[in-house]
């Protein structure tokens, strides 16, 4: 039992090889692109079963093109997915798109928009059986009250026949989740599903979600600005920066010991719940840029405290540091392997 | 210490088809000069509704049916509107909600943070006016050079800081800050946050910083009220409400909130959800989400009394006190 579980935990769900997604910046609808924003720029990772991948990162980082990209719901620039050793990378024929998206989901932000107003609660979690044509309408129906049990909206029978507007915006984050999970996927992608959320509620959503993912065996990626979150949520985080990955690591390892000047600014940024606790915040200069046709070089050159002439020549590869913790900064060069 | 804004039972109720809905219910407090409250609730619990009552910003059903709010000892409540308009901007200004969208797109910043000055010191030319946008902008940590430009030409982090800017050019008493940084991401909110502290500390004005966040609260505020249902559920220093919360659910919120400083903690969820303010019932409102909730609490509104010095706490119940109670049980 113990090796079929490990067995399990070995296996990686979701390969990913030098993704990058550019979006071409047209002057008029009819003129080719001159340059391109570099949403996604060069990422790598994999995910194992039963994993939780954060990509965190301020906004404009190019995370939920990474989490829309990874479902295939924007088309990749350049680069390789793997799910399930299967490449997906294209979807060319259309048995291969409905066996991918019958796998993988995307729980949305914002609860009060993701929902269709005009239609019903059983409408909305049984749309995903609808078009893979999965069971009967008895079958759906049951399905559909056993997994709105397990998000905790009871009694389901109460709540198949109402509308969106009749829930608040706890119970309609349940909900959604519900519709994700309802065809069983291997793969979810959340984009910051508690943003929007009460603290109280939110809580109570995170725990559930922990749960979920612990019980179904998912890969998840979970895409959140909130670094206190990640921490209670993913198992790894990916730190982002303009479409670039500069540093990735299991999740405890990189929030008590950040290694990128950009993680150390964004984690001594974060405000601490205790005001006897002074914090000590590294500061950086300038904002947050846009990727448009950037040049080879560090992309935190011009903000970094720590930048050398080097940084602004050429662009610091990934060092693994060791423990699987790795970081794009020439810094670490002597650590990396 | 002199009060600058005392808060006495103040109500404020909207009346709509379905009935009343008590979004302001017996709120009491006090800001004293210099000090920087924090105002902290889940939304709809009337946070705002009690900041937009301080500043008589009524919508048309709204109502303030009770209470007194006591500006340097001046009844604000029962002022006229041209009376108030003096004190709106020049003694109470405010930091409003999503500061991006309350910068009007089609004049430059610089002229509508003129236009506030001129509006409310008519002897006051539009030079000298411009002079002090010029102190206000170095002050808040813009180039006085951008001035002349429009808000789409700003980032999100400057239009915050052109609001701030904004709500200092009368040199008001008081500044209430209402979610101040919840759109903008954790480095400028930083930025902006230590800011906003050093002006307060440097111009020992009163601020009153409303927010669903404890984190943010945490670090600007020095007195904390927690707010639920349209009632203060408990007031006190910072250190007290962090430390040795009383009520039940700041006891909650405190430990379901997540932070990366310290150990890992086991997240506590507080069951339920809030209640509907509307037609608010006349019991305890947390009874049906508290785990300490007896009989007691299901029949009568728990009194908002001092249970320690200037700990002010609305429970028949307090927790922390002389024994350890957590709420794991």
């Amino acid at each position: 039992m113990d090796e079929a579980k490990s067995a399990v935990a070995q296996e990686t769900v979701l390969k990913v090889e030098h993704l990058k997604k550019f979006f071409p910046l047209r002057k008029s609808p009819f003129s080719r692109a001159k340059s391109f924003l570099h949403a996604v720029d060069d990422l790598n990772f994999e995910i194992k079963r039963g994993e939780v991948l954060g990509l965190v990162g301020e906004s404009g980082c190019g995370k939920t093109t990474t989490g829309k990209t990874l479902l295939r719901l924007y088309e990749p620039t350049d680069g390789k997915i793997t799910f399930l050793g299967k490449d997906v990378t294209h979807l060319k024929s259309a048995q291969d798109r409905k066996w991918f998206h019958s796998k993988s989901q995307m729980i949305f932000q914002d609860p009060f928009e993701s929902l269709n107003p005009r239609k019903t609660i059983f409408d909305i979690v049984s749309e995903p059986m609808n078009i893979q044509n999965e069971g009967s309408l008895k079958q759906r129906e049951e399905r559909v009250m056993e997994i709105l049990k397990r998000v905790g909206i009871s009694p389901p029978d109460a709540f198949l026949w109402r509308y969106p507007h009749e829930l608040s915006g706890g119970q309609r984050q349940r909900v959604a989740i519900a519709r994700a999970l309802v065809m069983n996927p291997q793969f979810v992608v959340a984009d910051e599903p508690t943003s929007m959320l009460d603290v109280s509620i939110r809580t109570q959503v995170m725990t559930l979600m922990m749960d979920l993912i612990a019980d179904m065996h998912m890969t998840f990626i979970y895409i959140t600005h909130d670094l206190a979150v990640a921490r209670y949520m993913t198992d790894h985080i990916a730190v982002m920066y303009l479409g670039r990955m500069v540093e990735y690591g299991e999740t405890e390892d990189v929030i008590q010991n950040p290694l990128h000047p950009y993680t150390k600014a964004l984690i001594s940024a974060v405000p601490i719940p205790d005001p006897e606790f002074k914090r000590k915040s590294l500061q950086i200069k300038g904002g947050i840029g846009k990727a448009i046709d950037p040049p080879k070089i560090c992309r935190f050159y011009e903000r970094c405290p720590f930048a050398t002439e080097r940084c602004g020549k050429e662009e610091p590869p990934l060092y693994d540091v060791g423990n699987g913790h790795k970081v794009a900064c020439f810094l670490y060069e002597k650590d990396g392997k | 210490m002199s009060a600058v804004l005392e808060v006495k039972d103040l109500k404020m109720y909207y009346s709509t088809k379905q009935g009343m809905v008590k979004a302001a219910d017996g709120i009491s407090f006090t800001v004293n000069q210099g000090e920087s409250m924090g105002l902290v609730g889940e939304s709809g619990c009337g946070k705002t509704s009690v900041s937009m009552s301080i500043m008589r910003l009524l919508a048309e059903n709204a109502k303030i049916v009770g209470g007194q709010i006591l500006f340097k000892g001046q009844d604000i409540v029962k002022l006229k509107e041209e009376e108030m308009n003096k004190i709106r901007w020049a003694g109470i200004a405010m930091i409003f909600q999503a500061a991006m969208n309350s910068l009007n797109p089609v004049y430059r910043v610089g002229d509508q943070i003129i236009e506030a000055i001129l509006a409310h010191e008519p002897d006051v030319t539009f030079e000298e006016a411009r002079e002090r946008v010029a102190e206000l902008y170095k002050l808040v940590g813009l180039d006085p050079k951008r001035m002349d430009n429009y808000p789409h030409e700003y980032s999100g982090g400057m239009k915050q800081r052109a609001v701030i800017a904004m709500s200092l050019a009368c040199n008001p008493d008081l500044i209430i800050a209402d979610e101040p940084t919840t759109a903008l991401d954790v480095i400028v909110q930083d930025m902006i946050l230590k800011e906003l502290s050093k002006i307060q500390k440097k111009l020992n004005m009163s601020m009153i910083y409303i927010s669903h966040d404890i984190a943010v609260i945490a670090e600007v505020a020095e007195k904390i009220a927690i707010m639920y249902s349209g009632k203060i559920v408990e007031l006190s220093d910072a250190v007290t409400i962090f430390k040795k919360p009383a009520h039940p659910y700041t006891v909650g919120l405190m430990s379901s909130f997540p932070s990366i400083h310290g150990e890992k903690k086991k997240l506590v969820t507080i069951p339920g959800e809030p209640p509907n303010l509307l037609n608010a019932p006349d019991h305890c409102r947390f009874a049906p989400r508290c785990p300490f909730a007896t009989k007691e609490c299901w029949e009568k509104t728990p009194p908002y009394e001092e249970i320690e010095p200037n700990h002010y706490v609305a429970c028949f119940h307090p927790q922390n006190l002389r024994k350890q109670v957590s709420i794991n049980g």
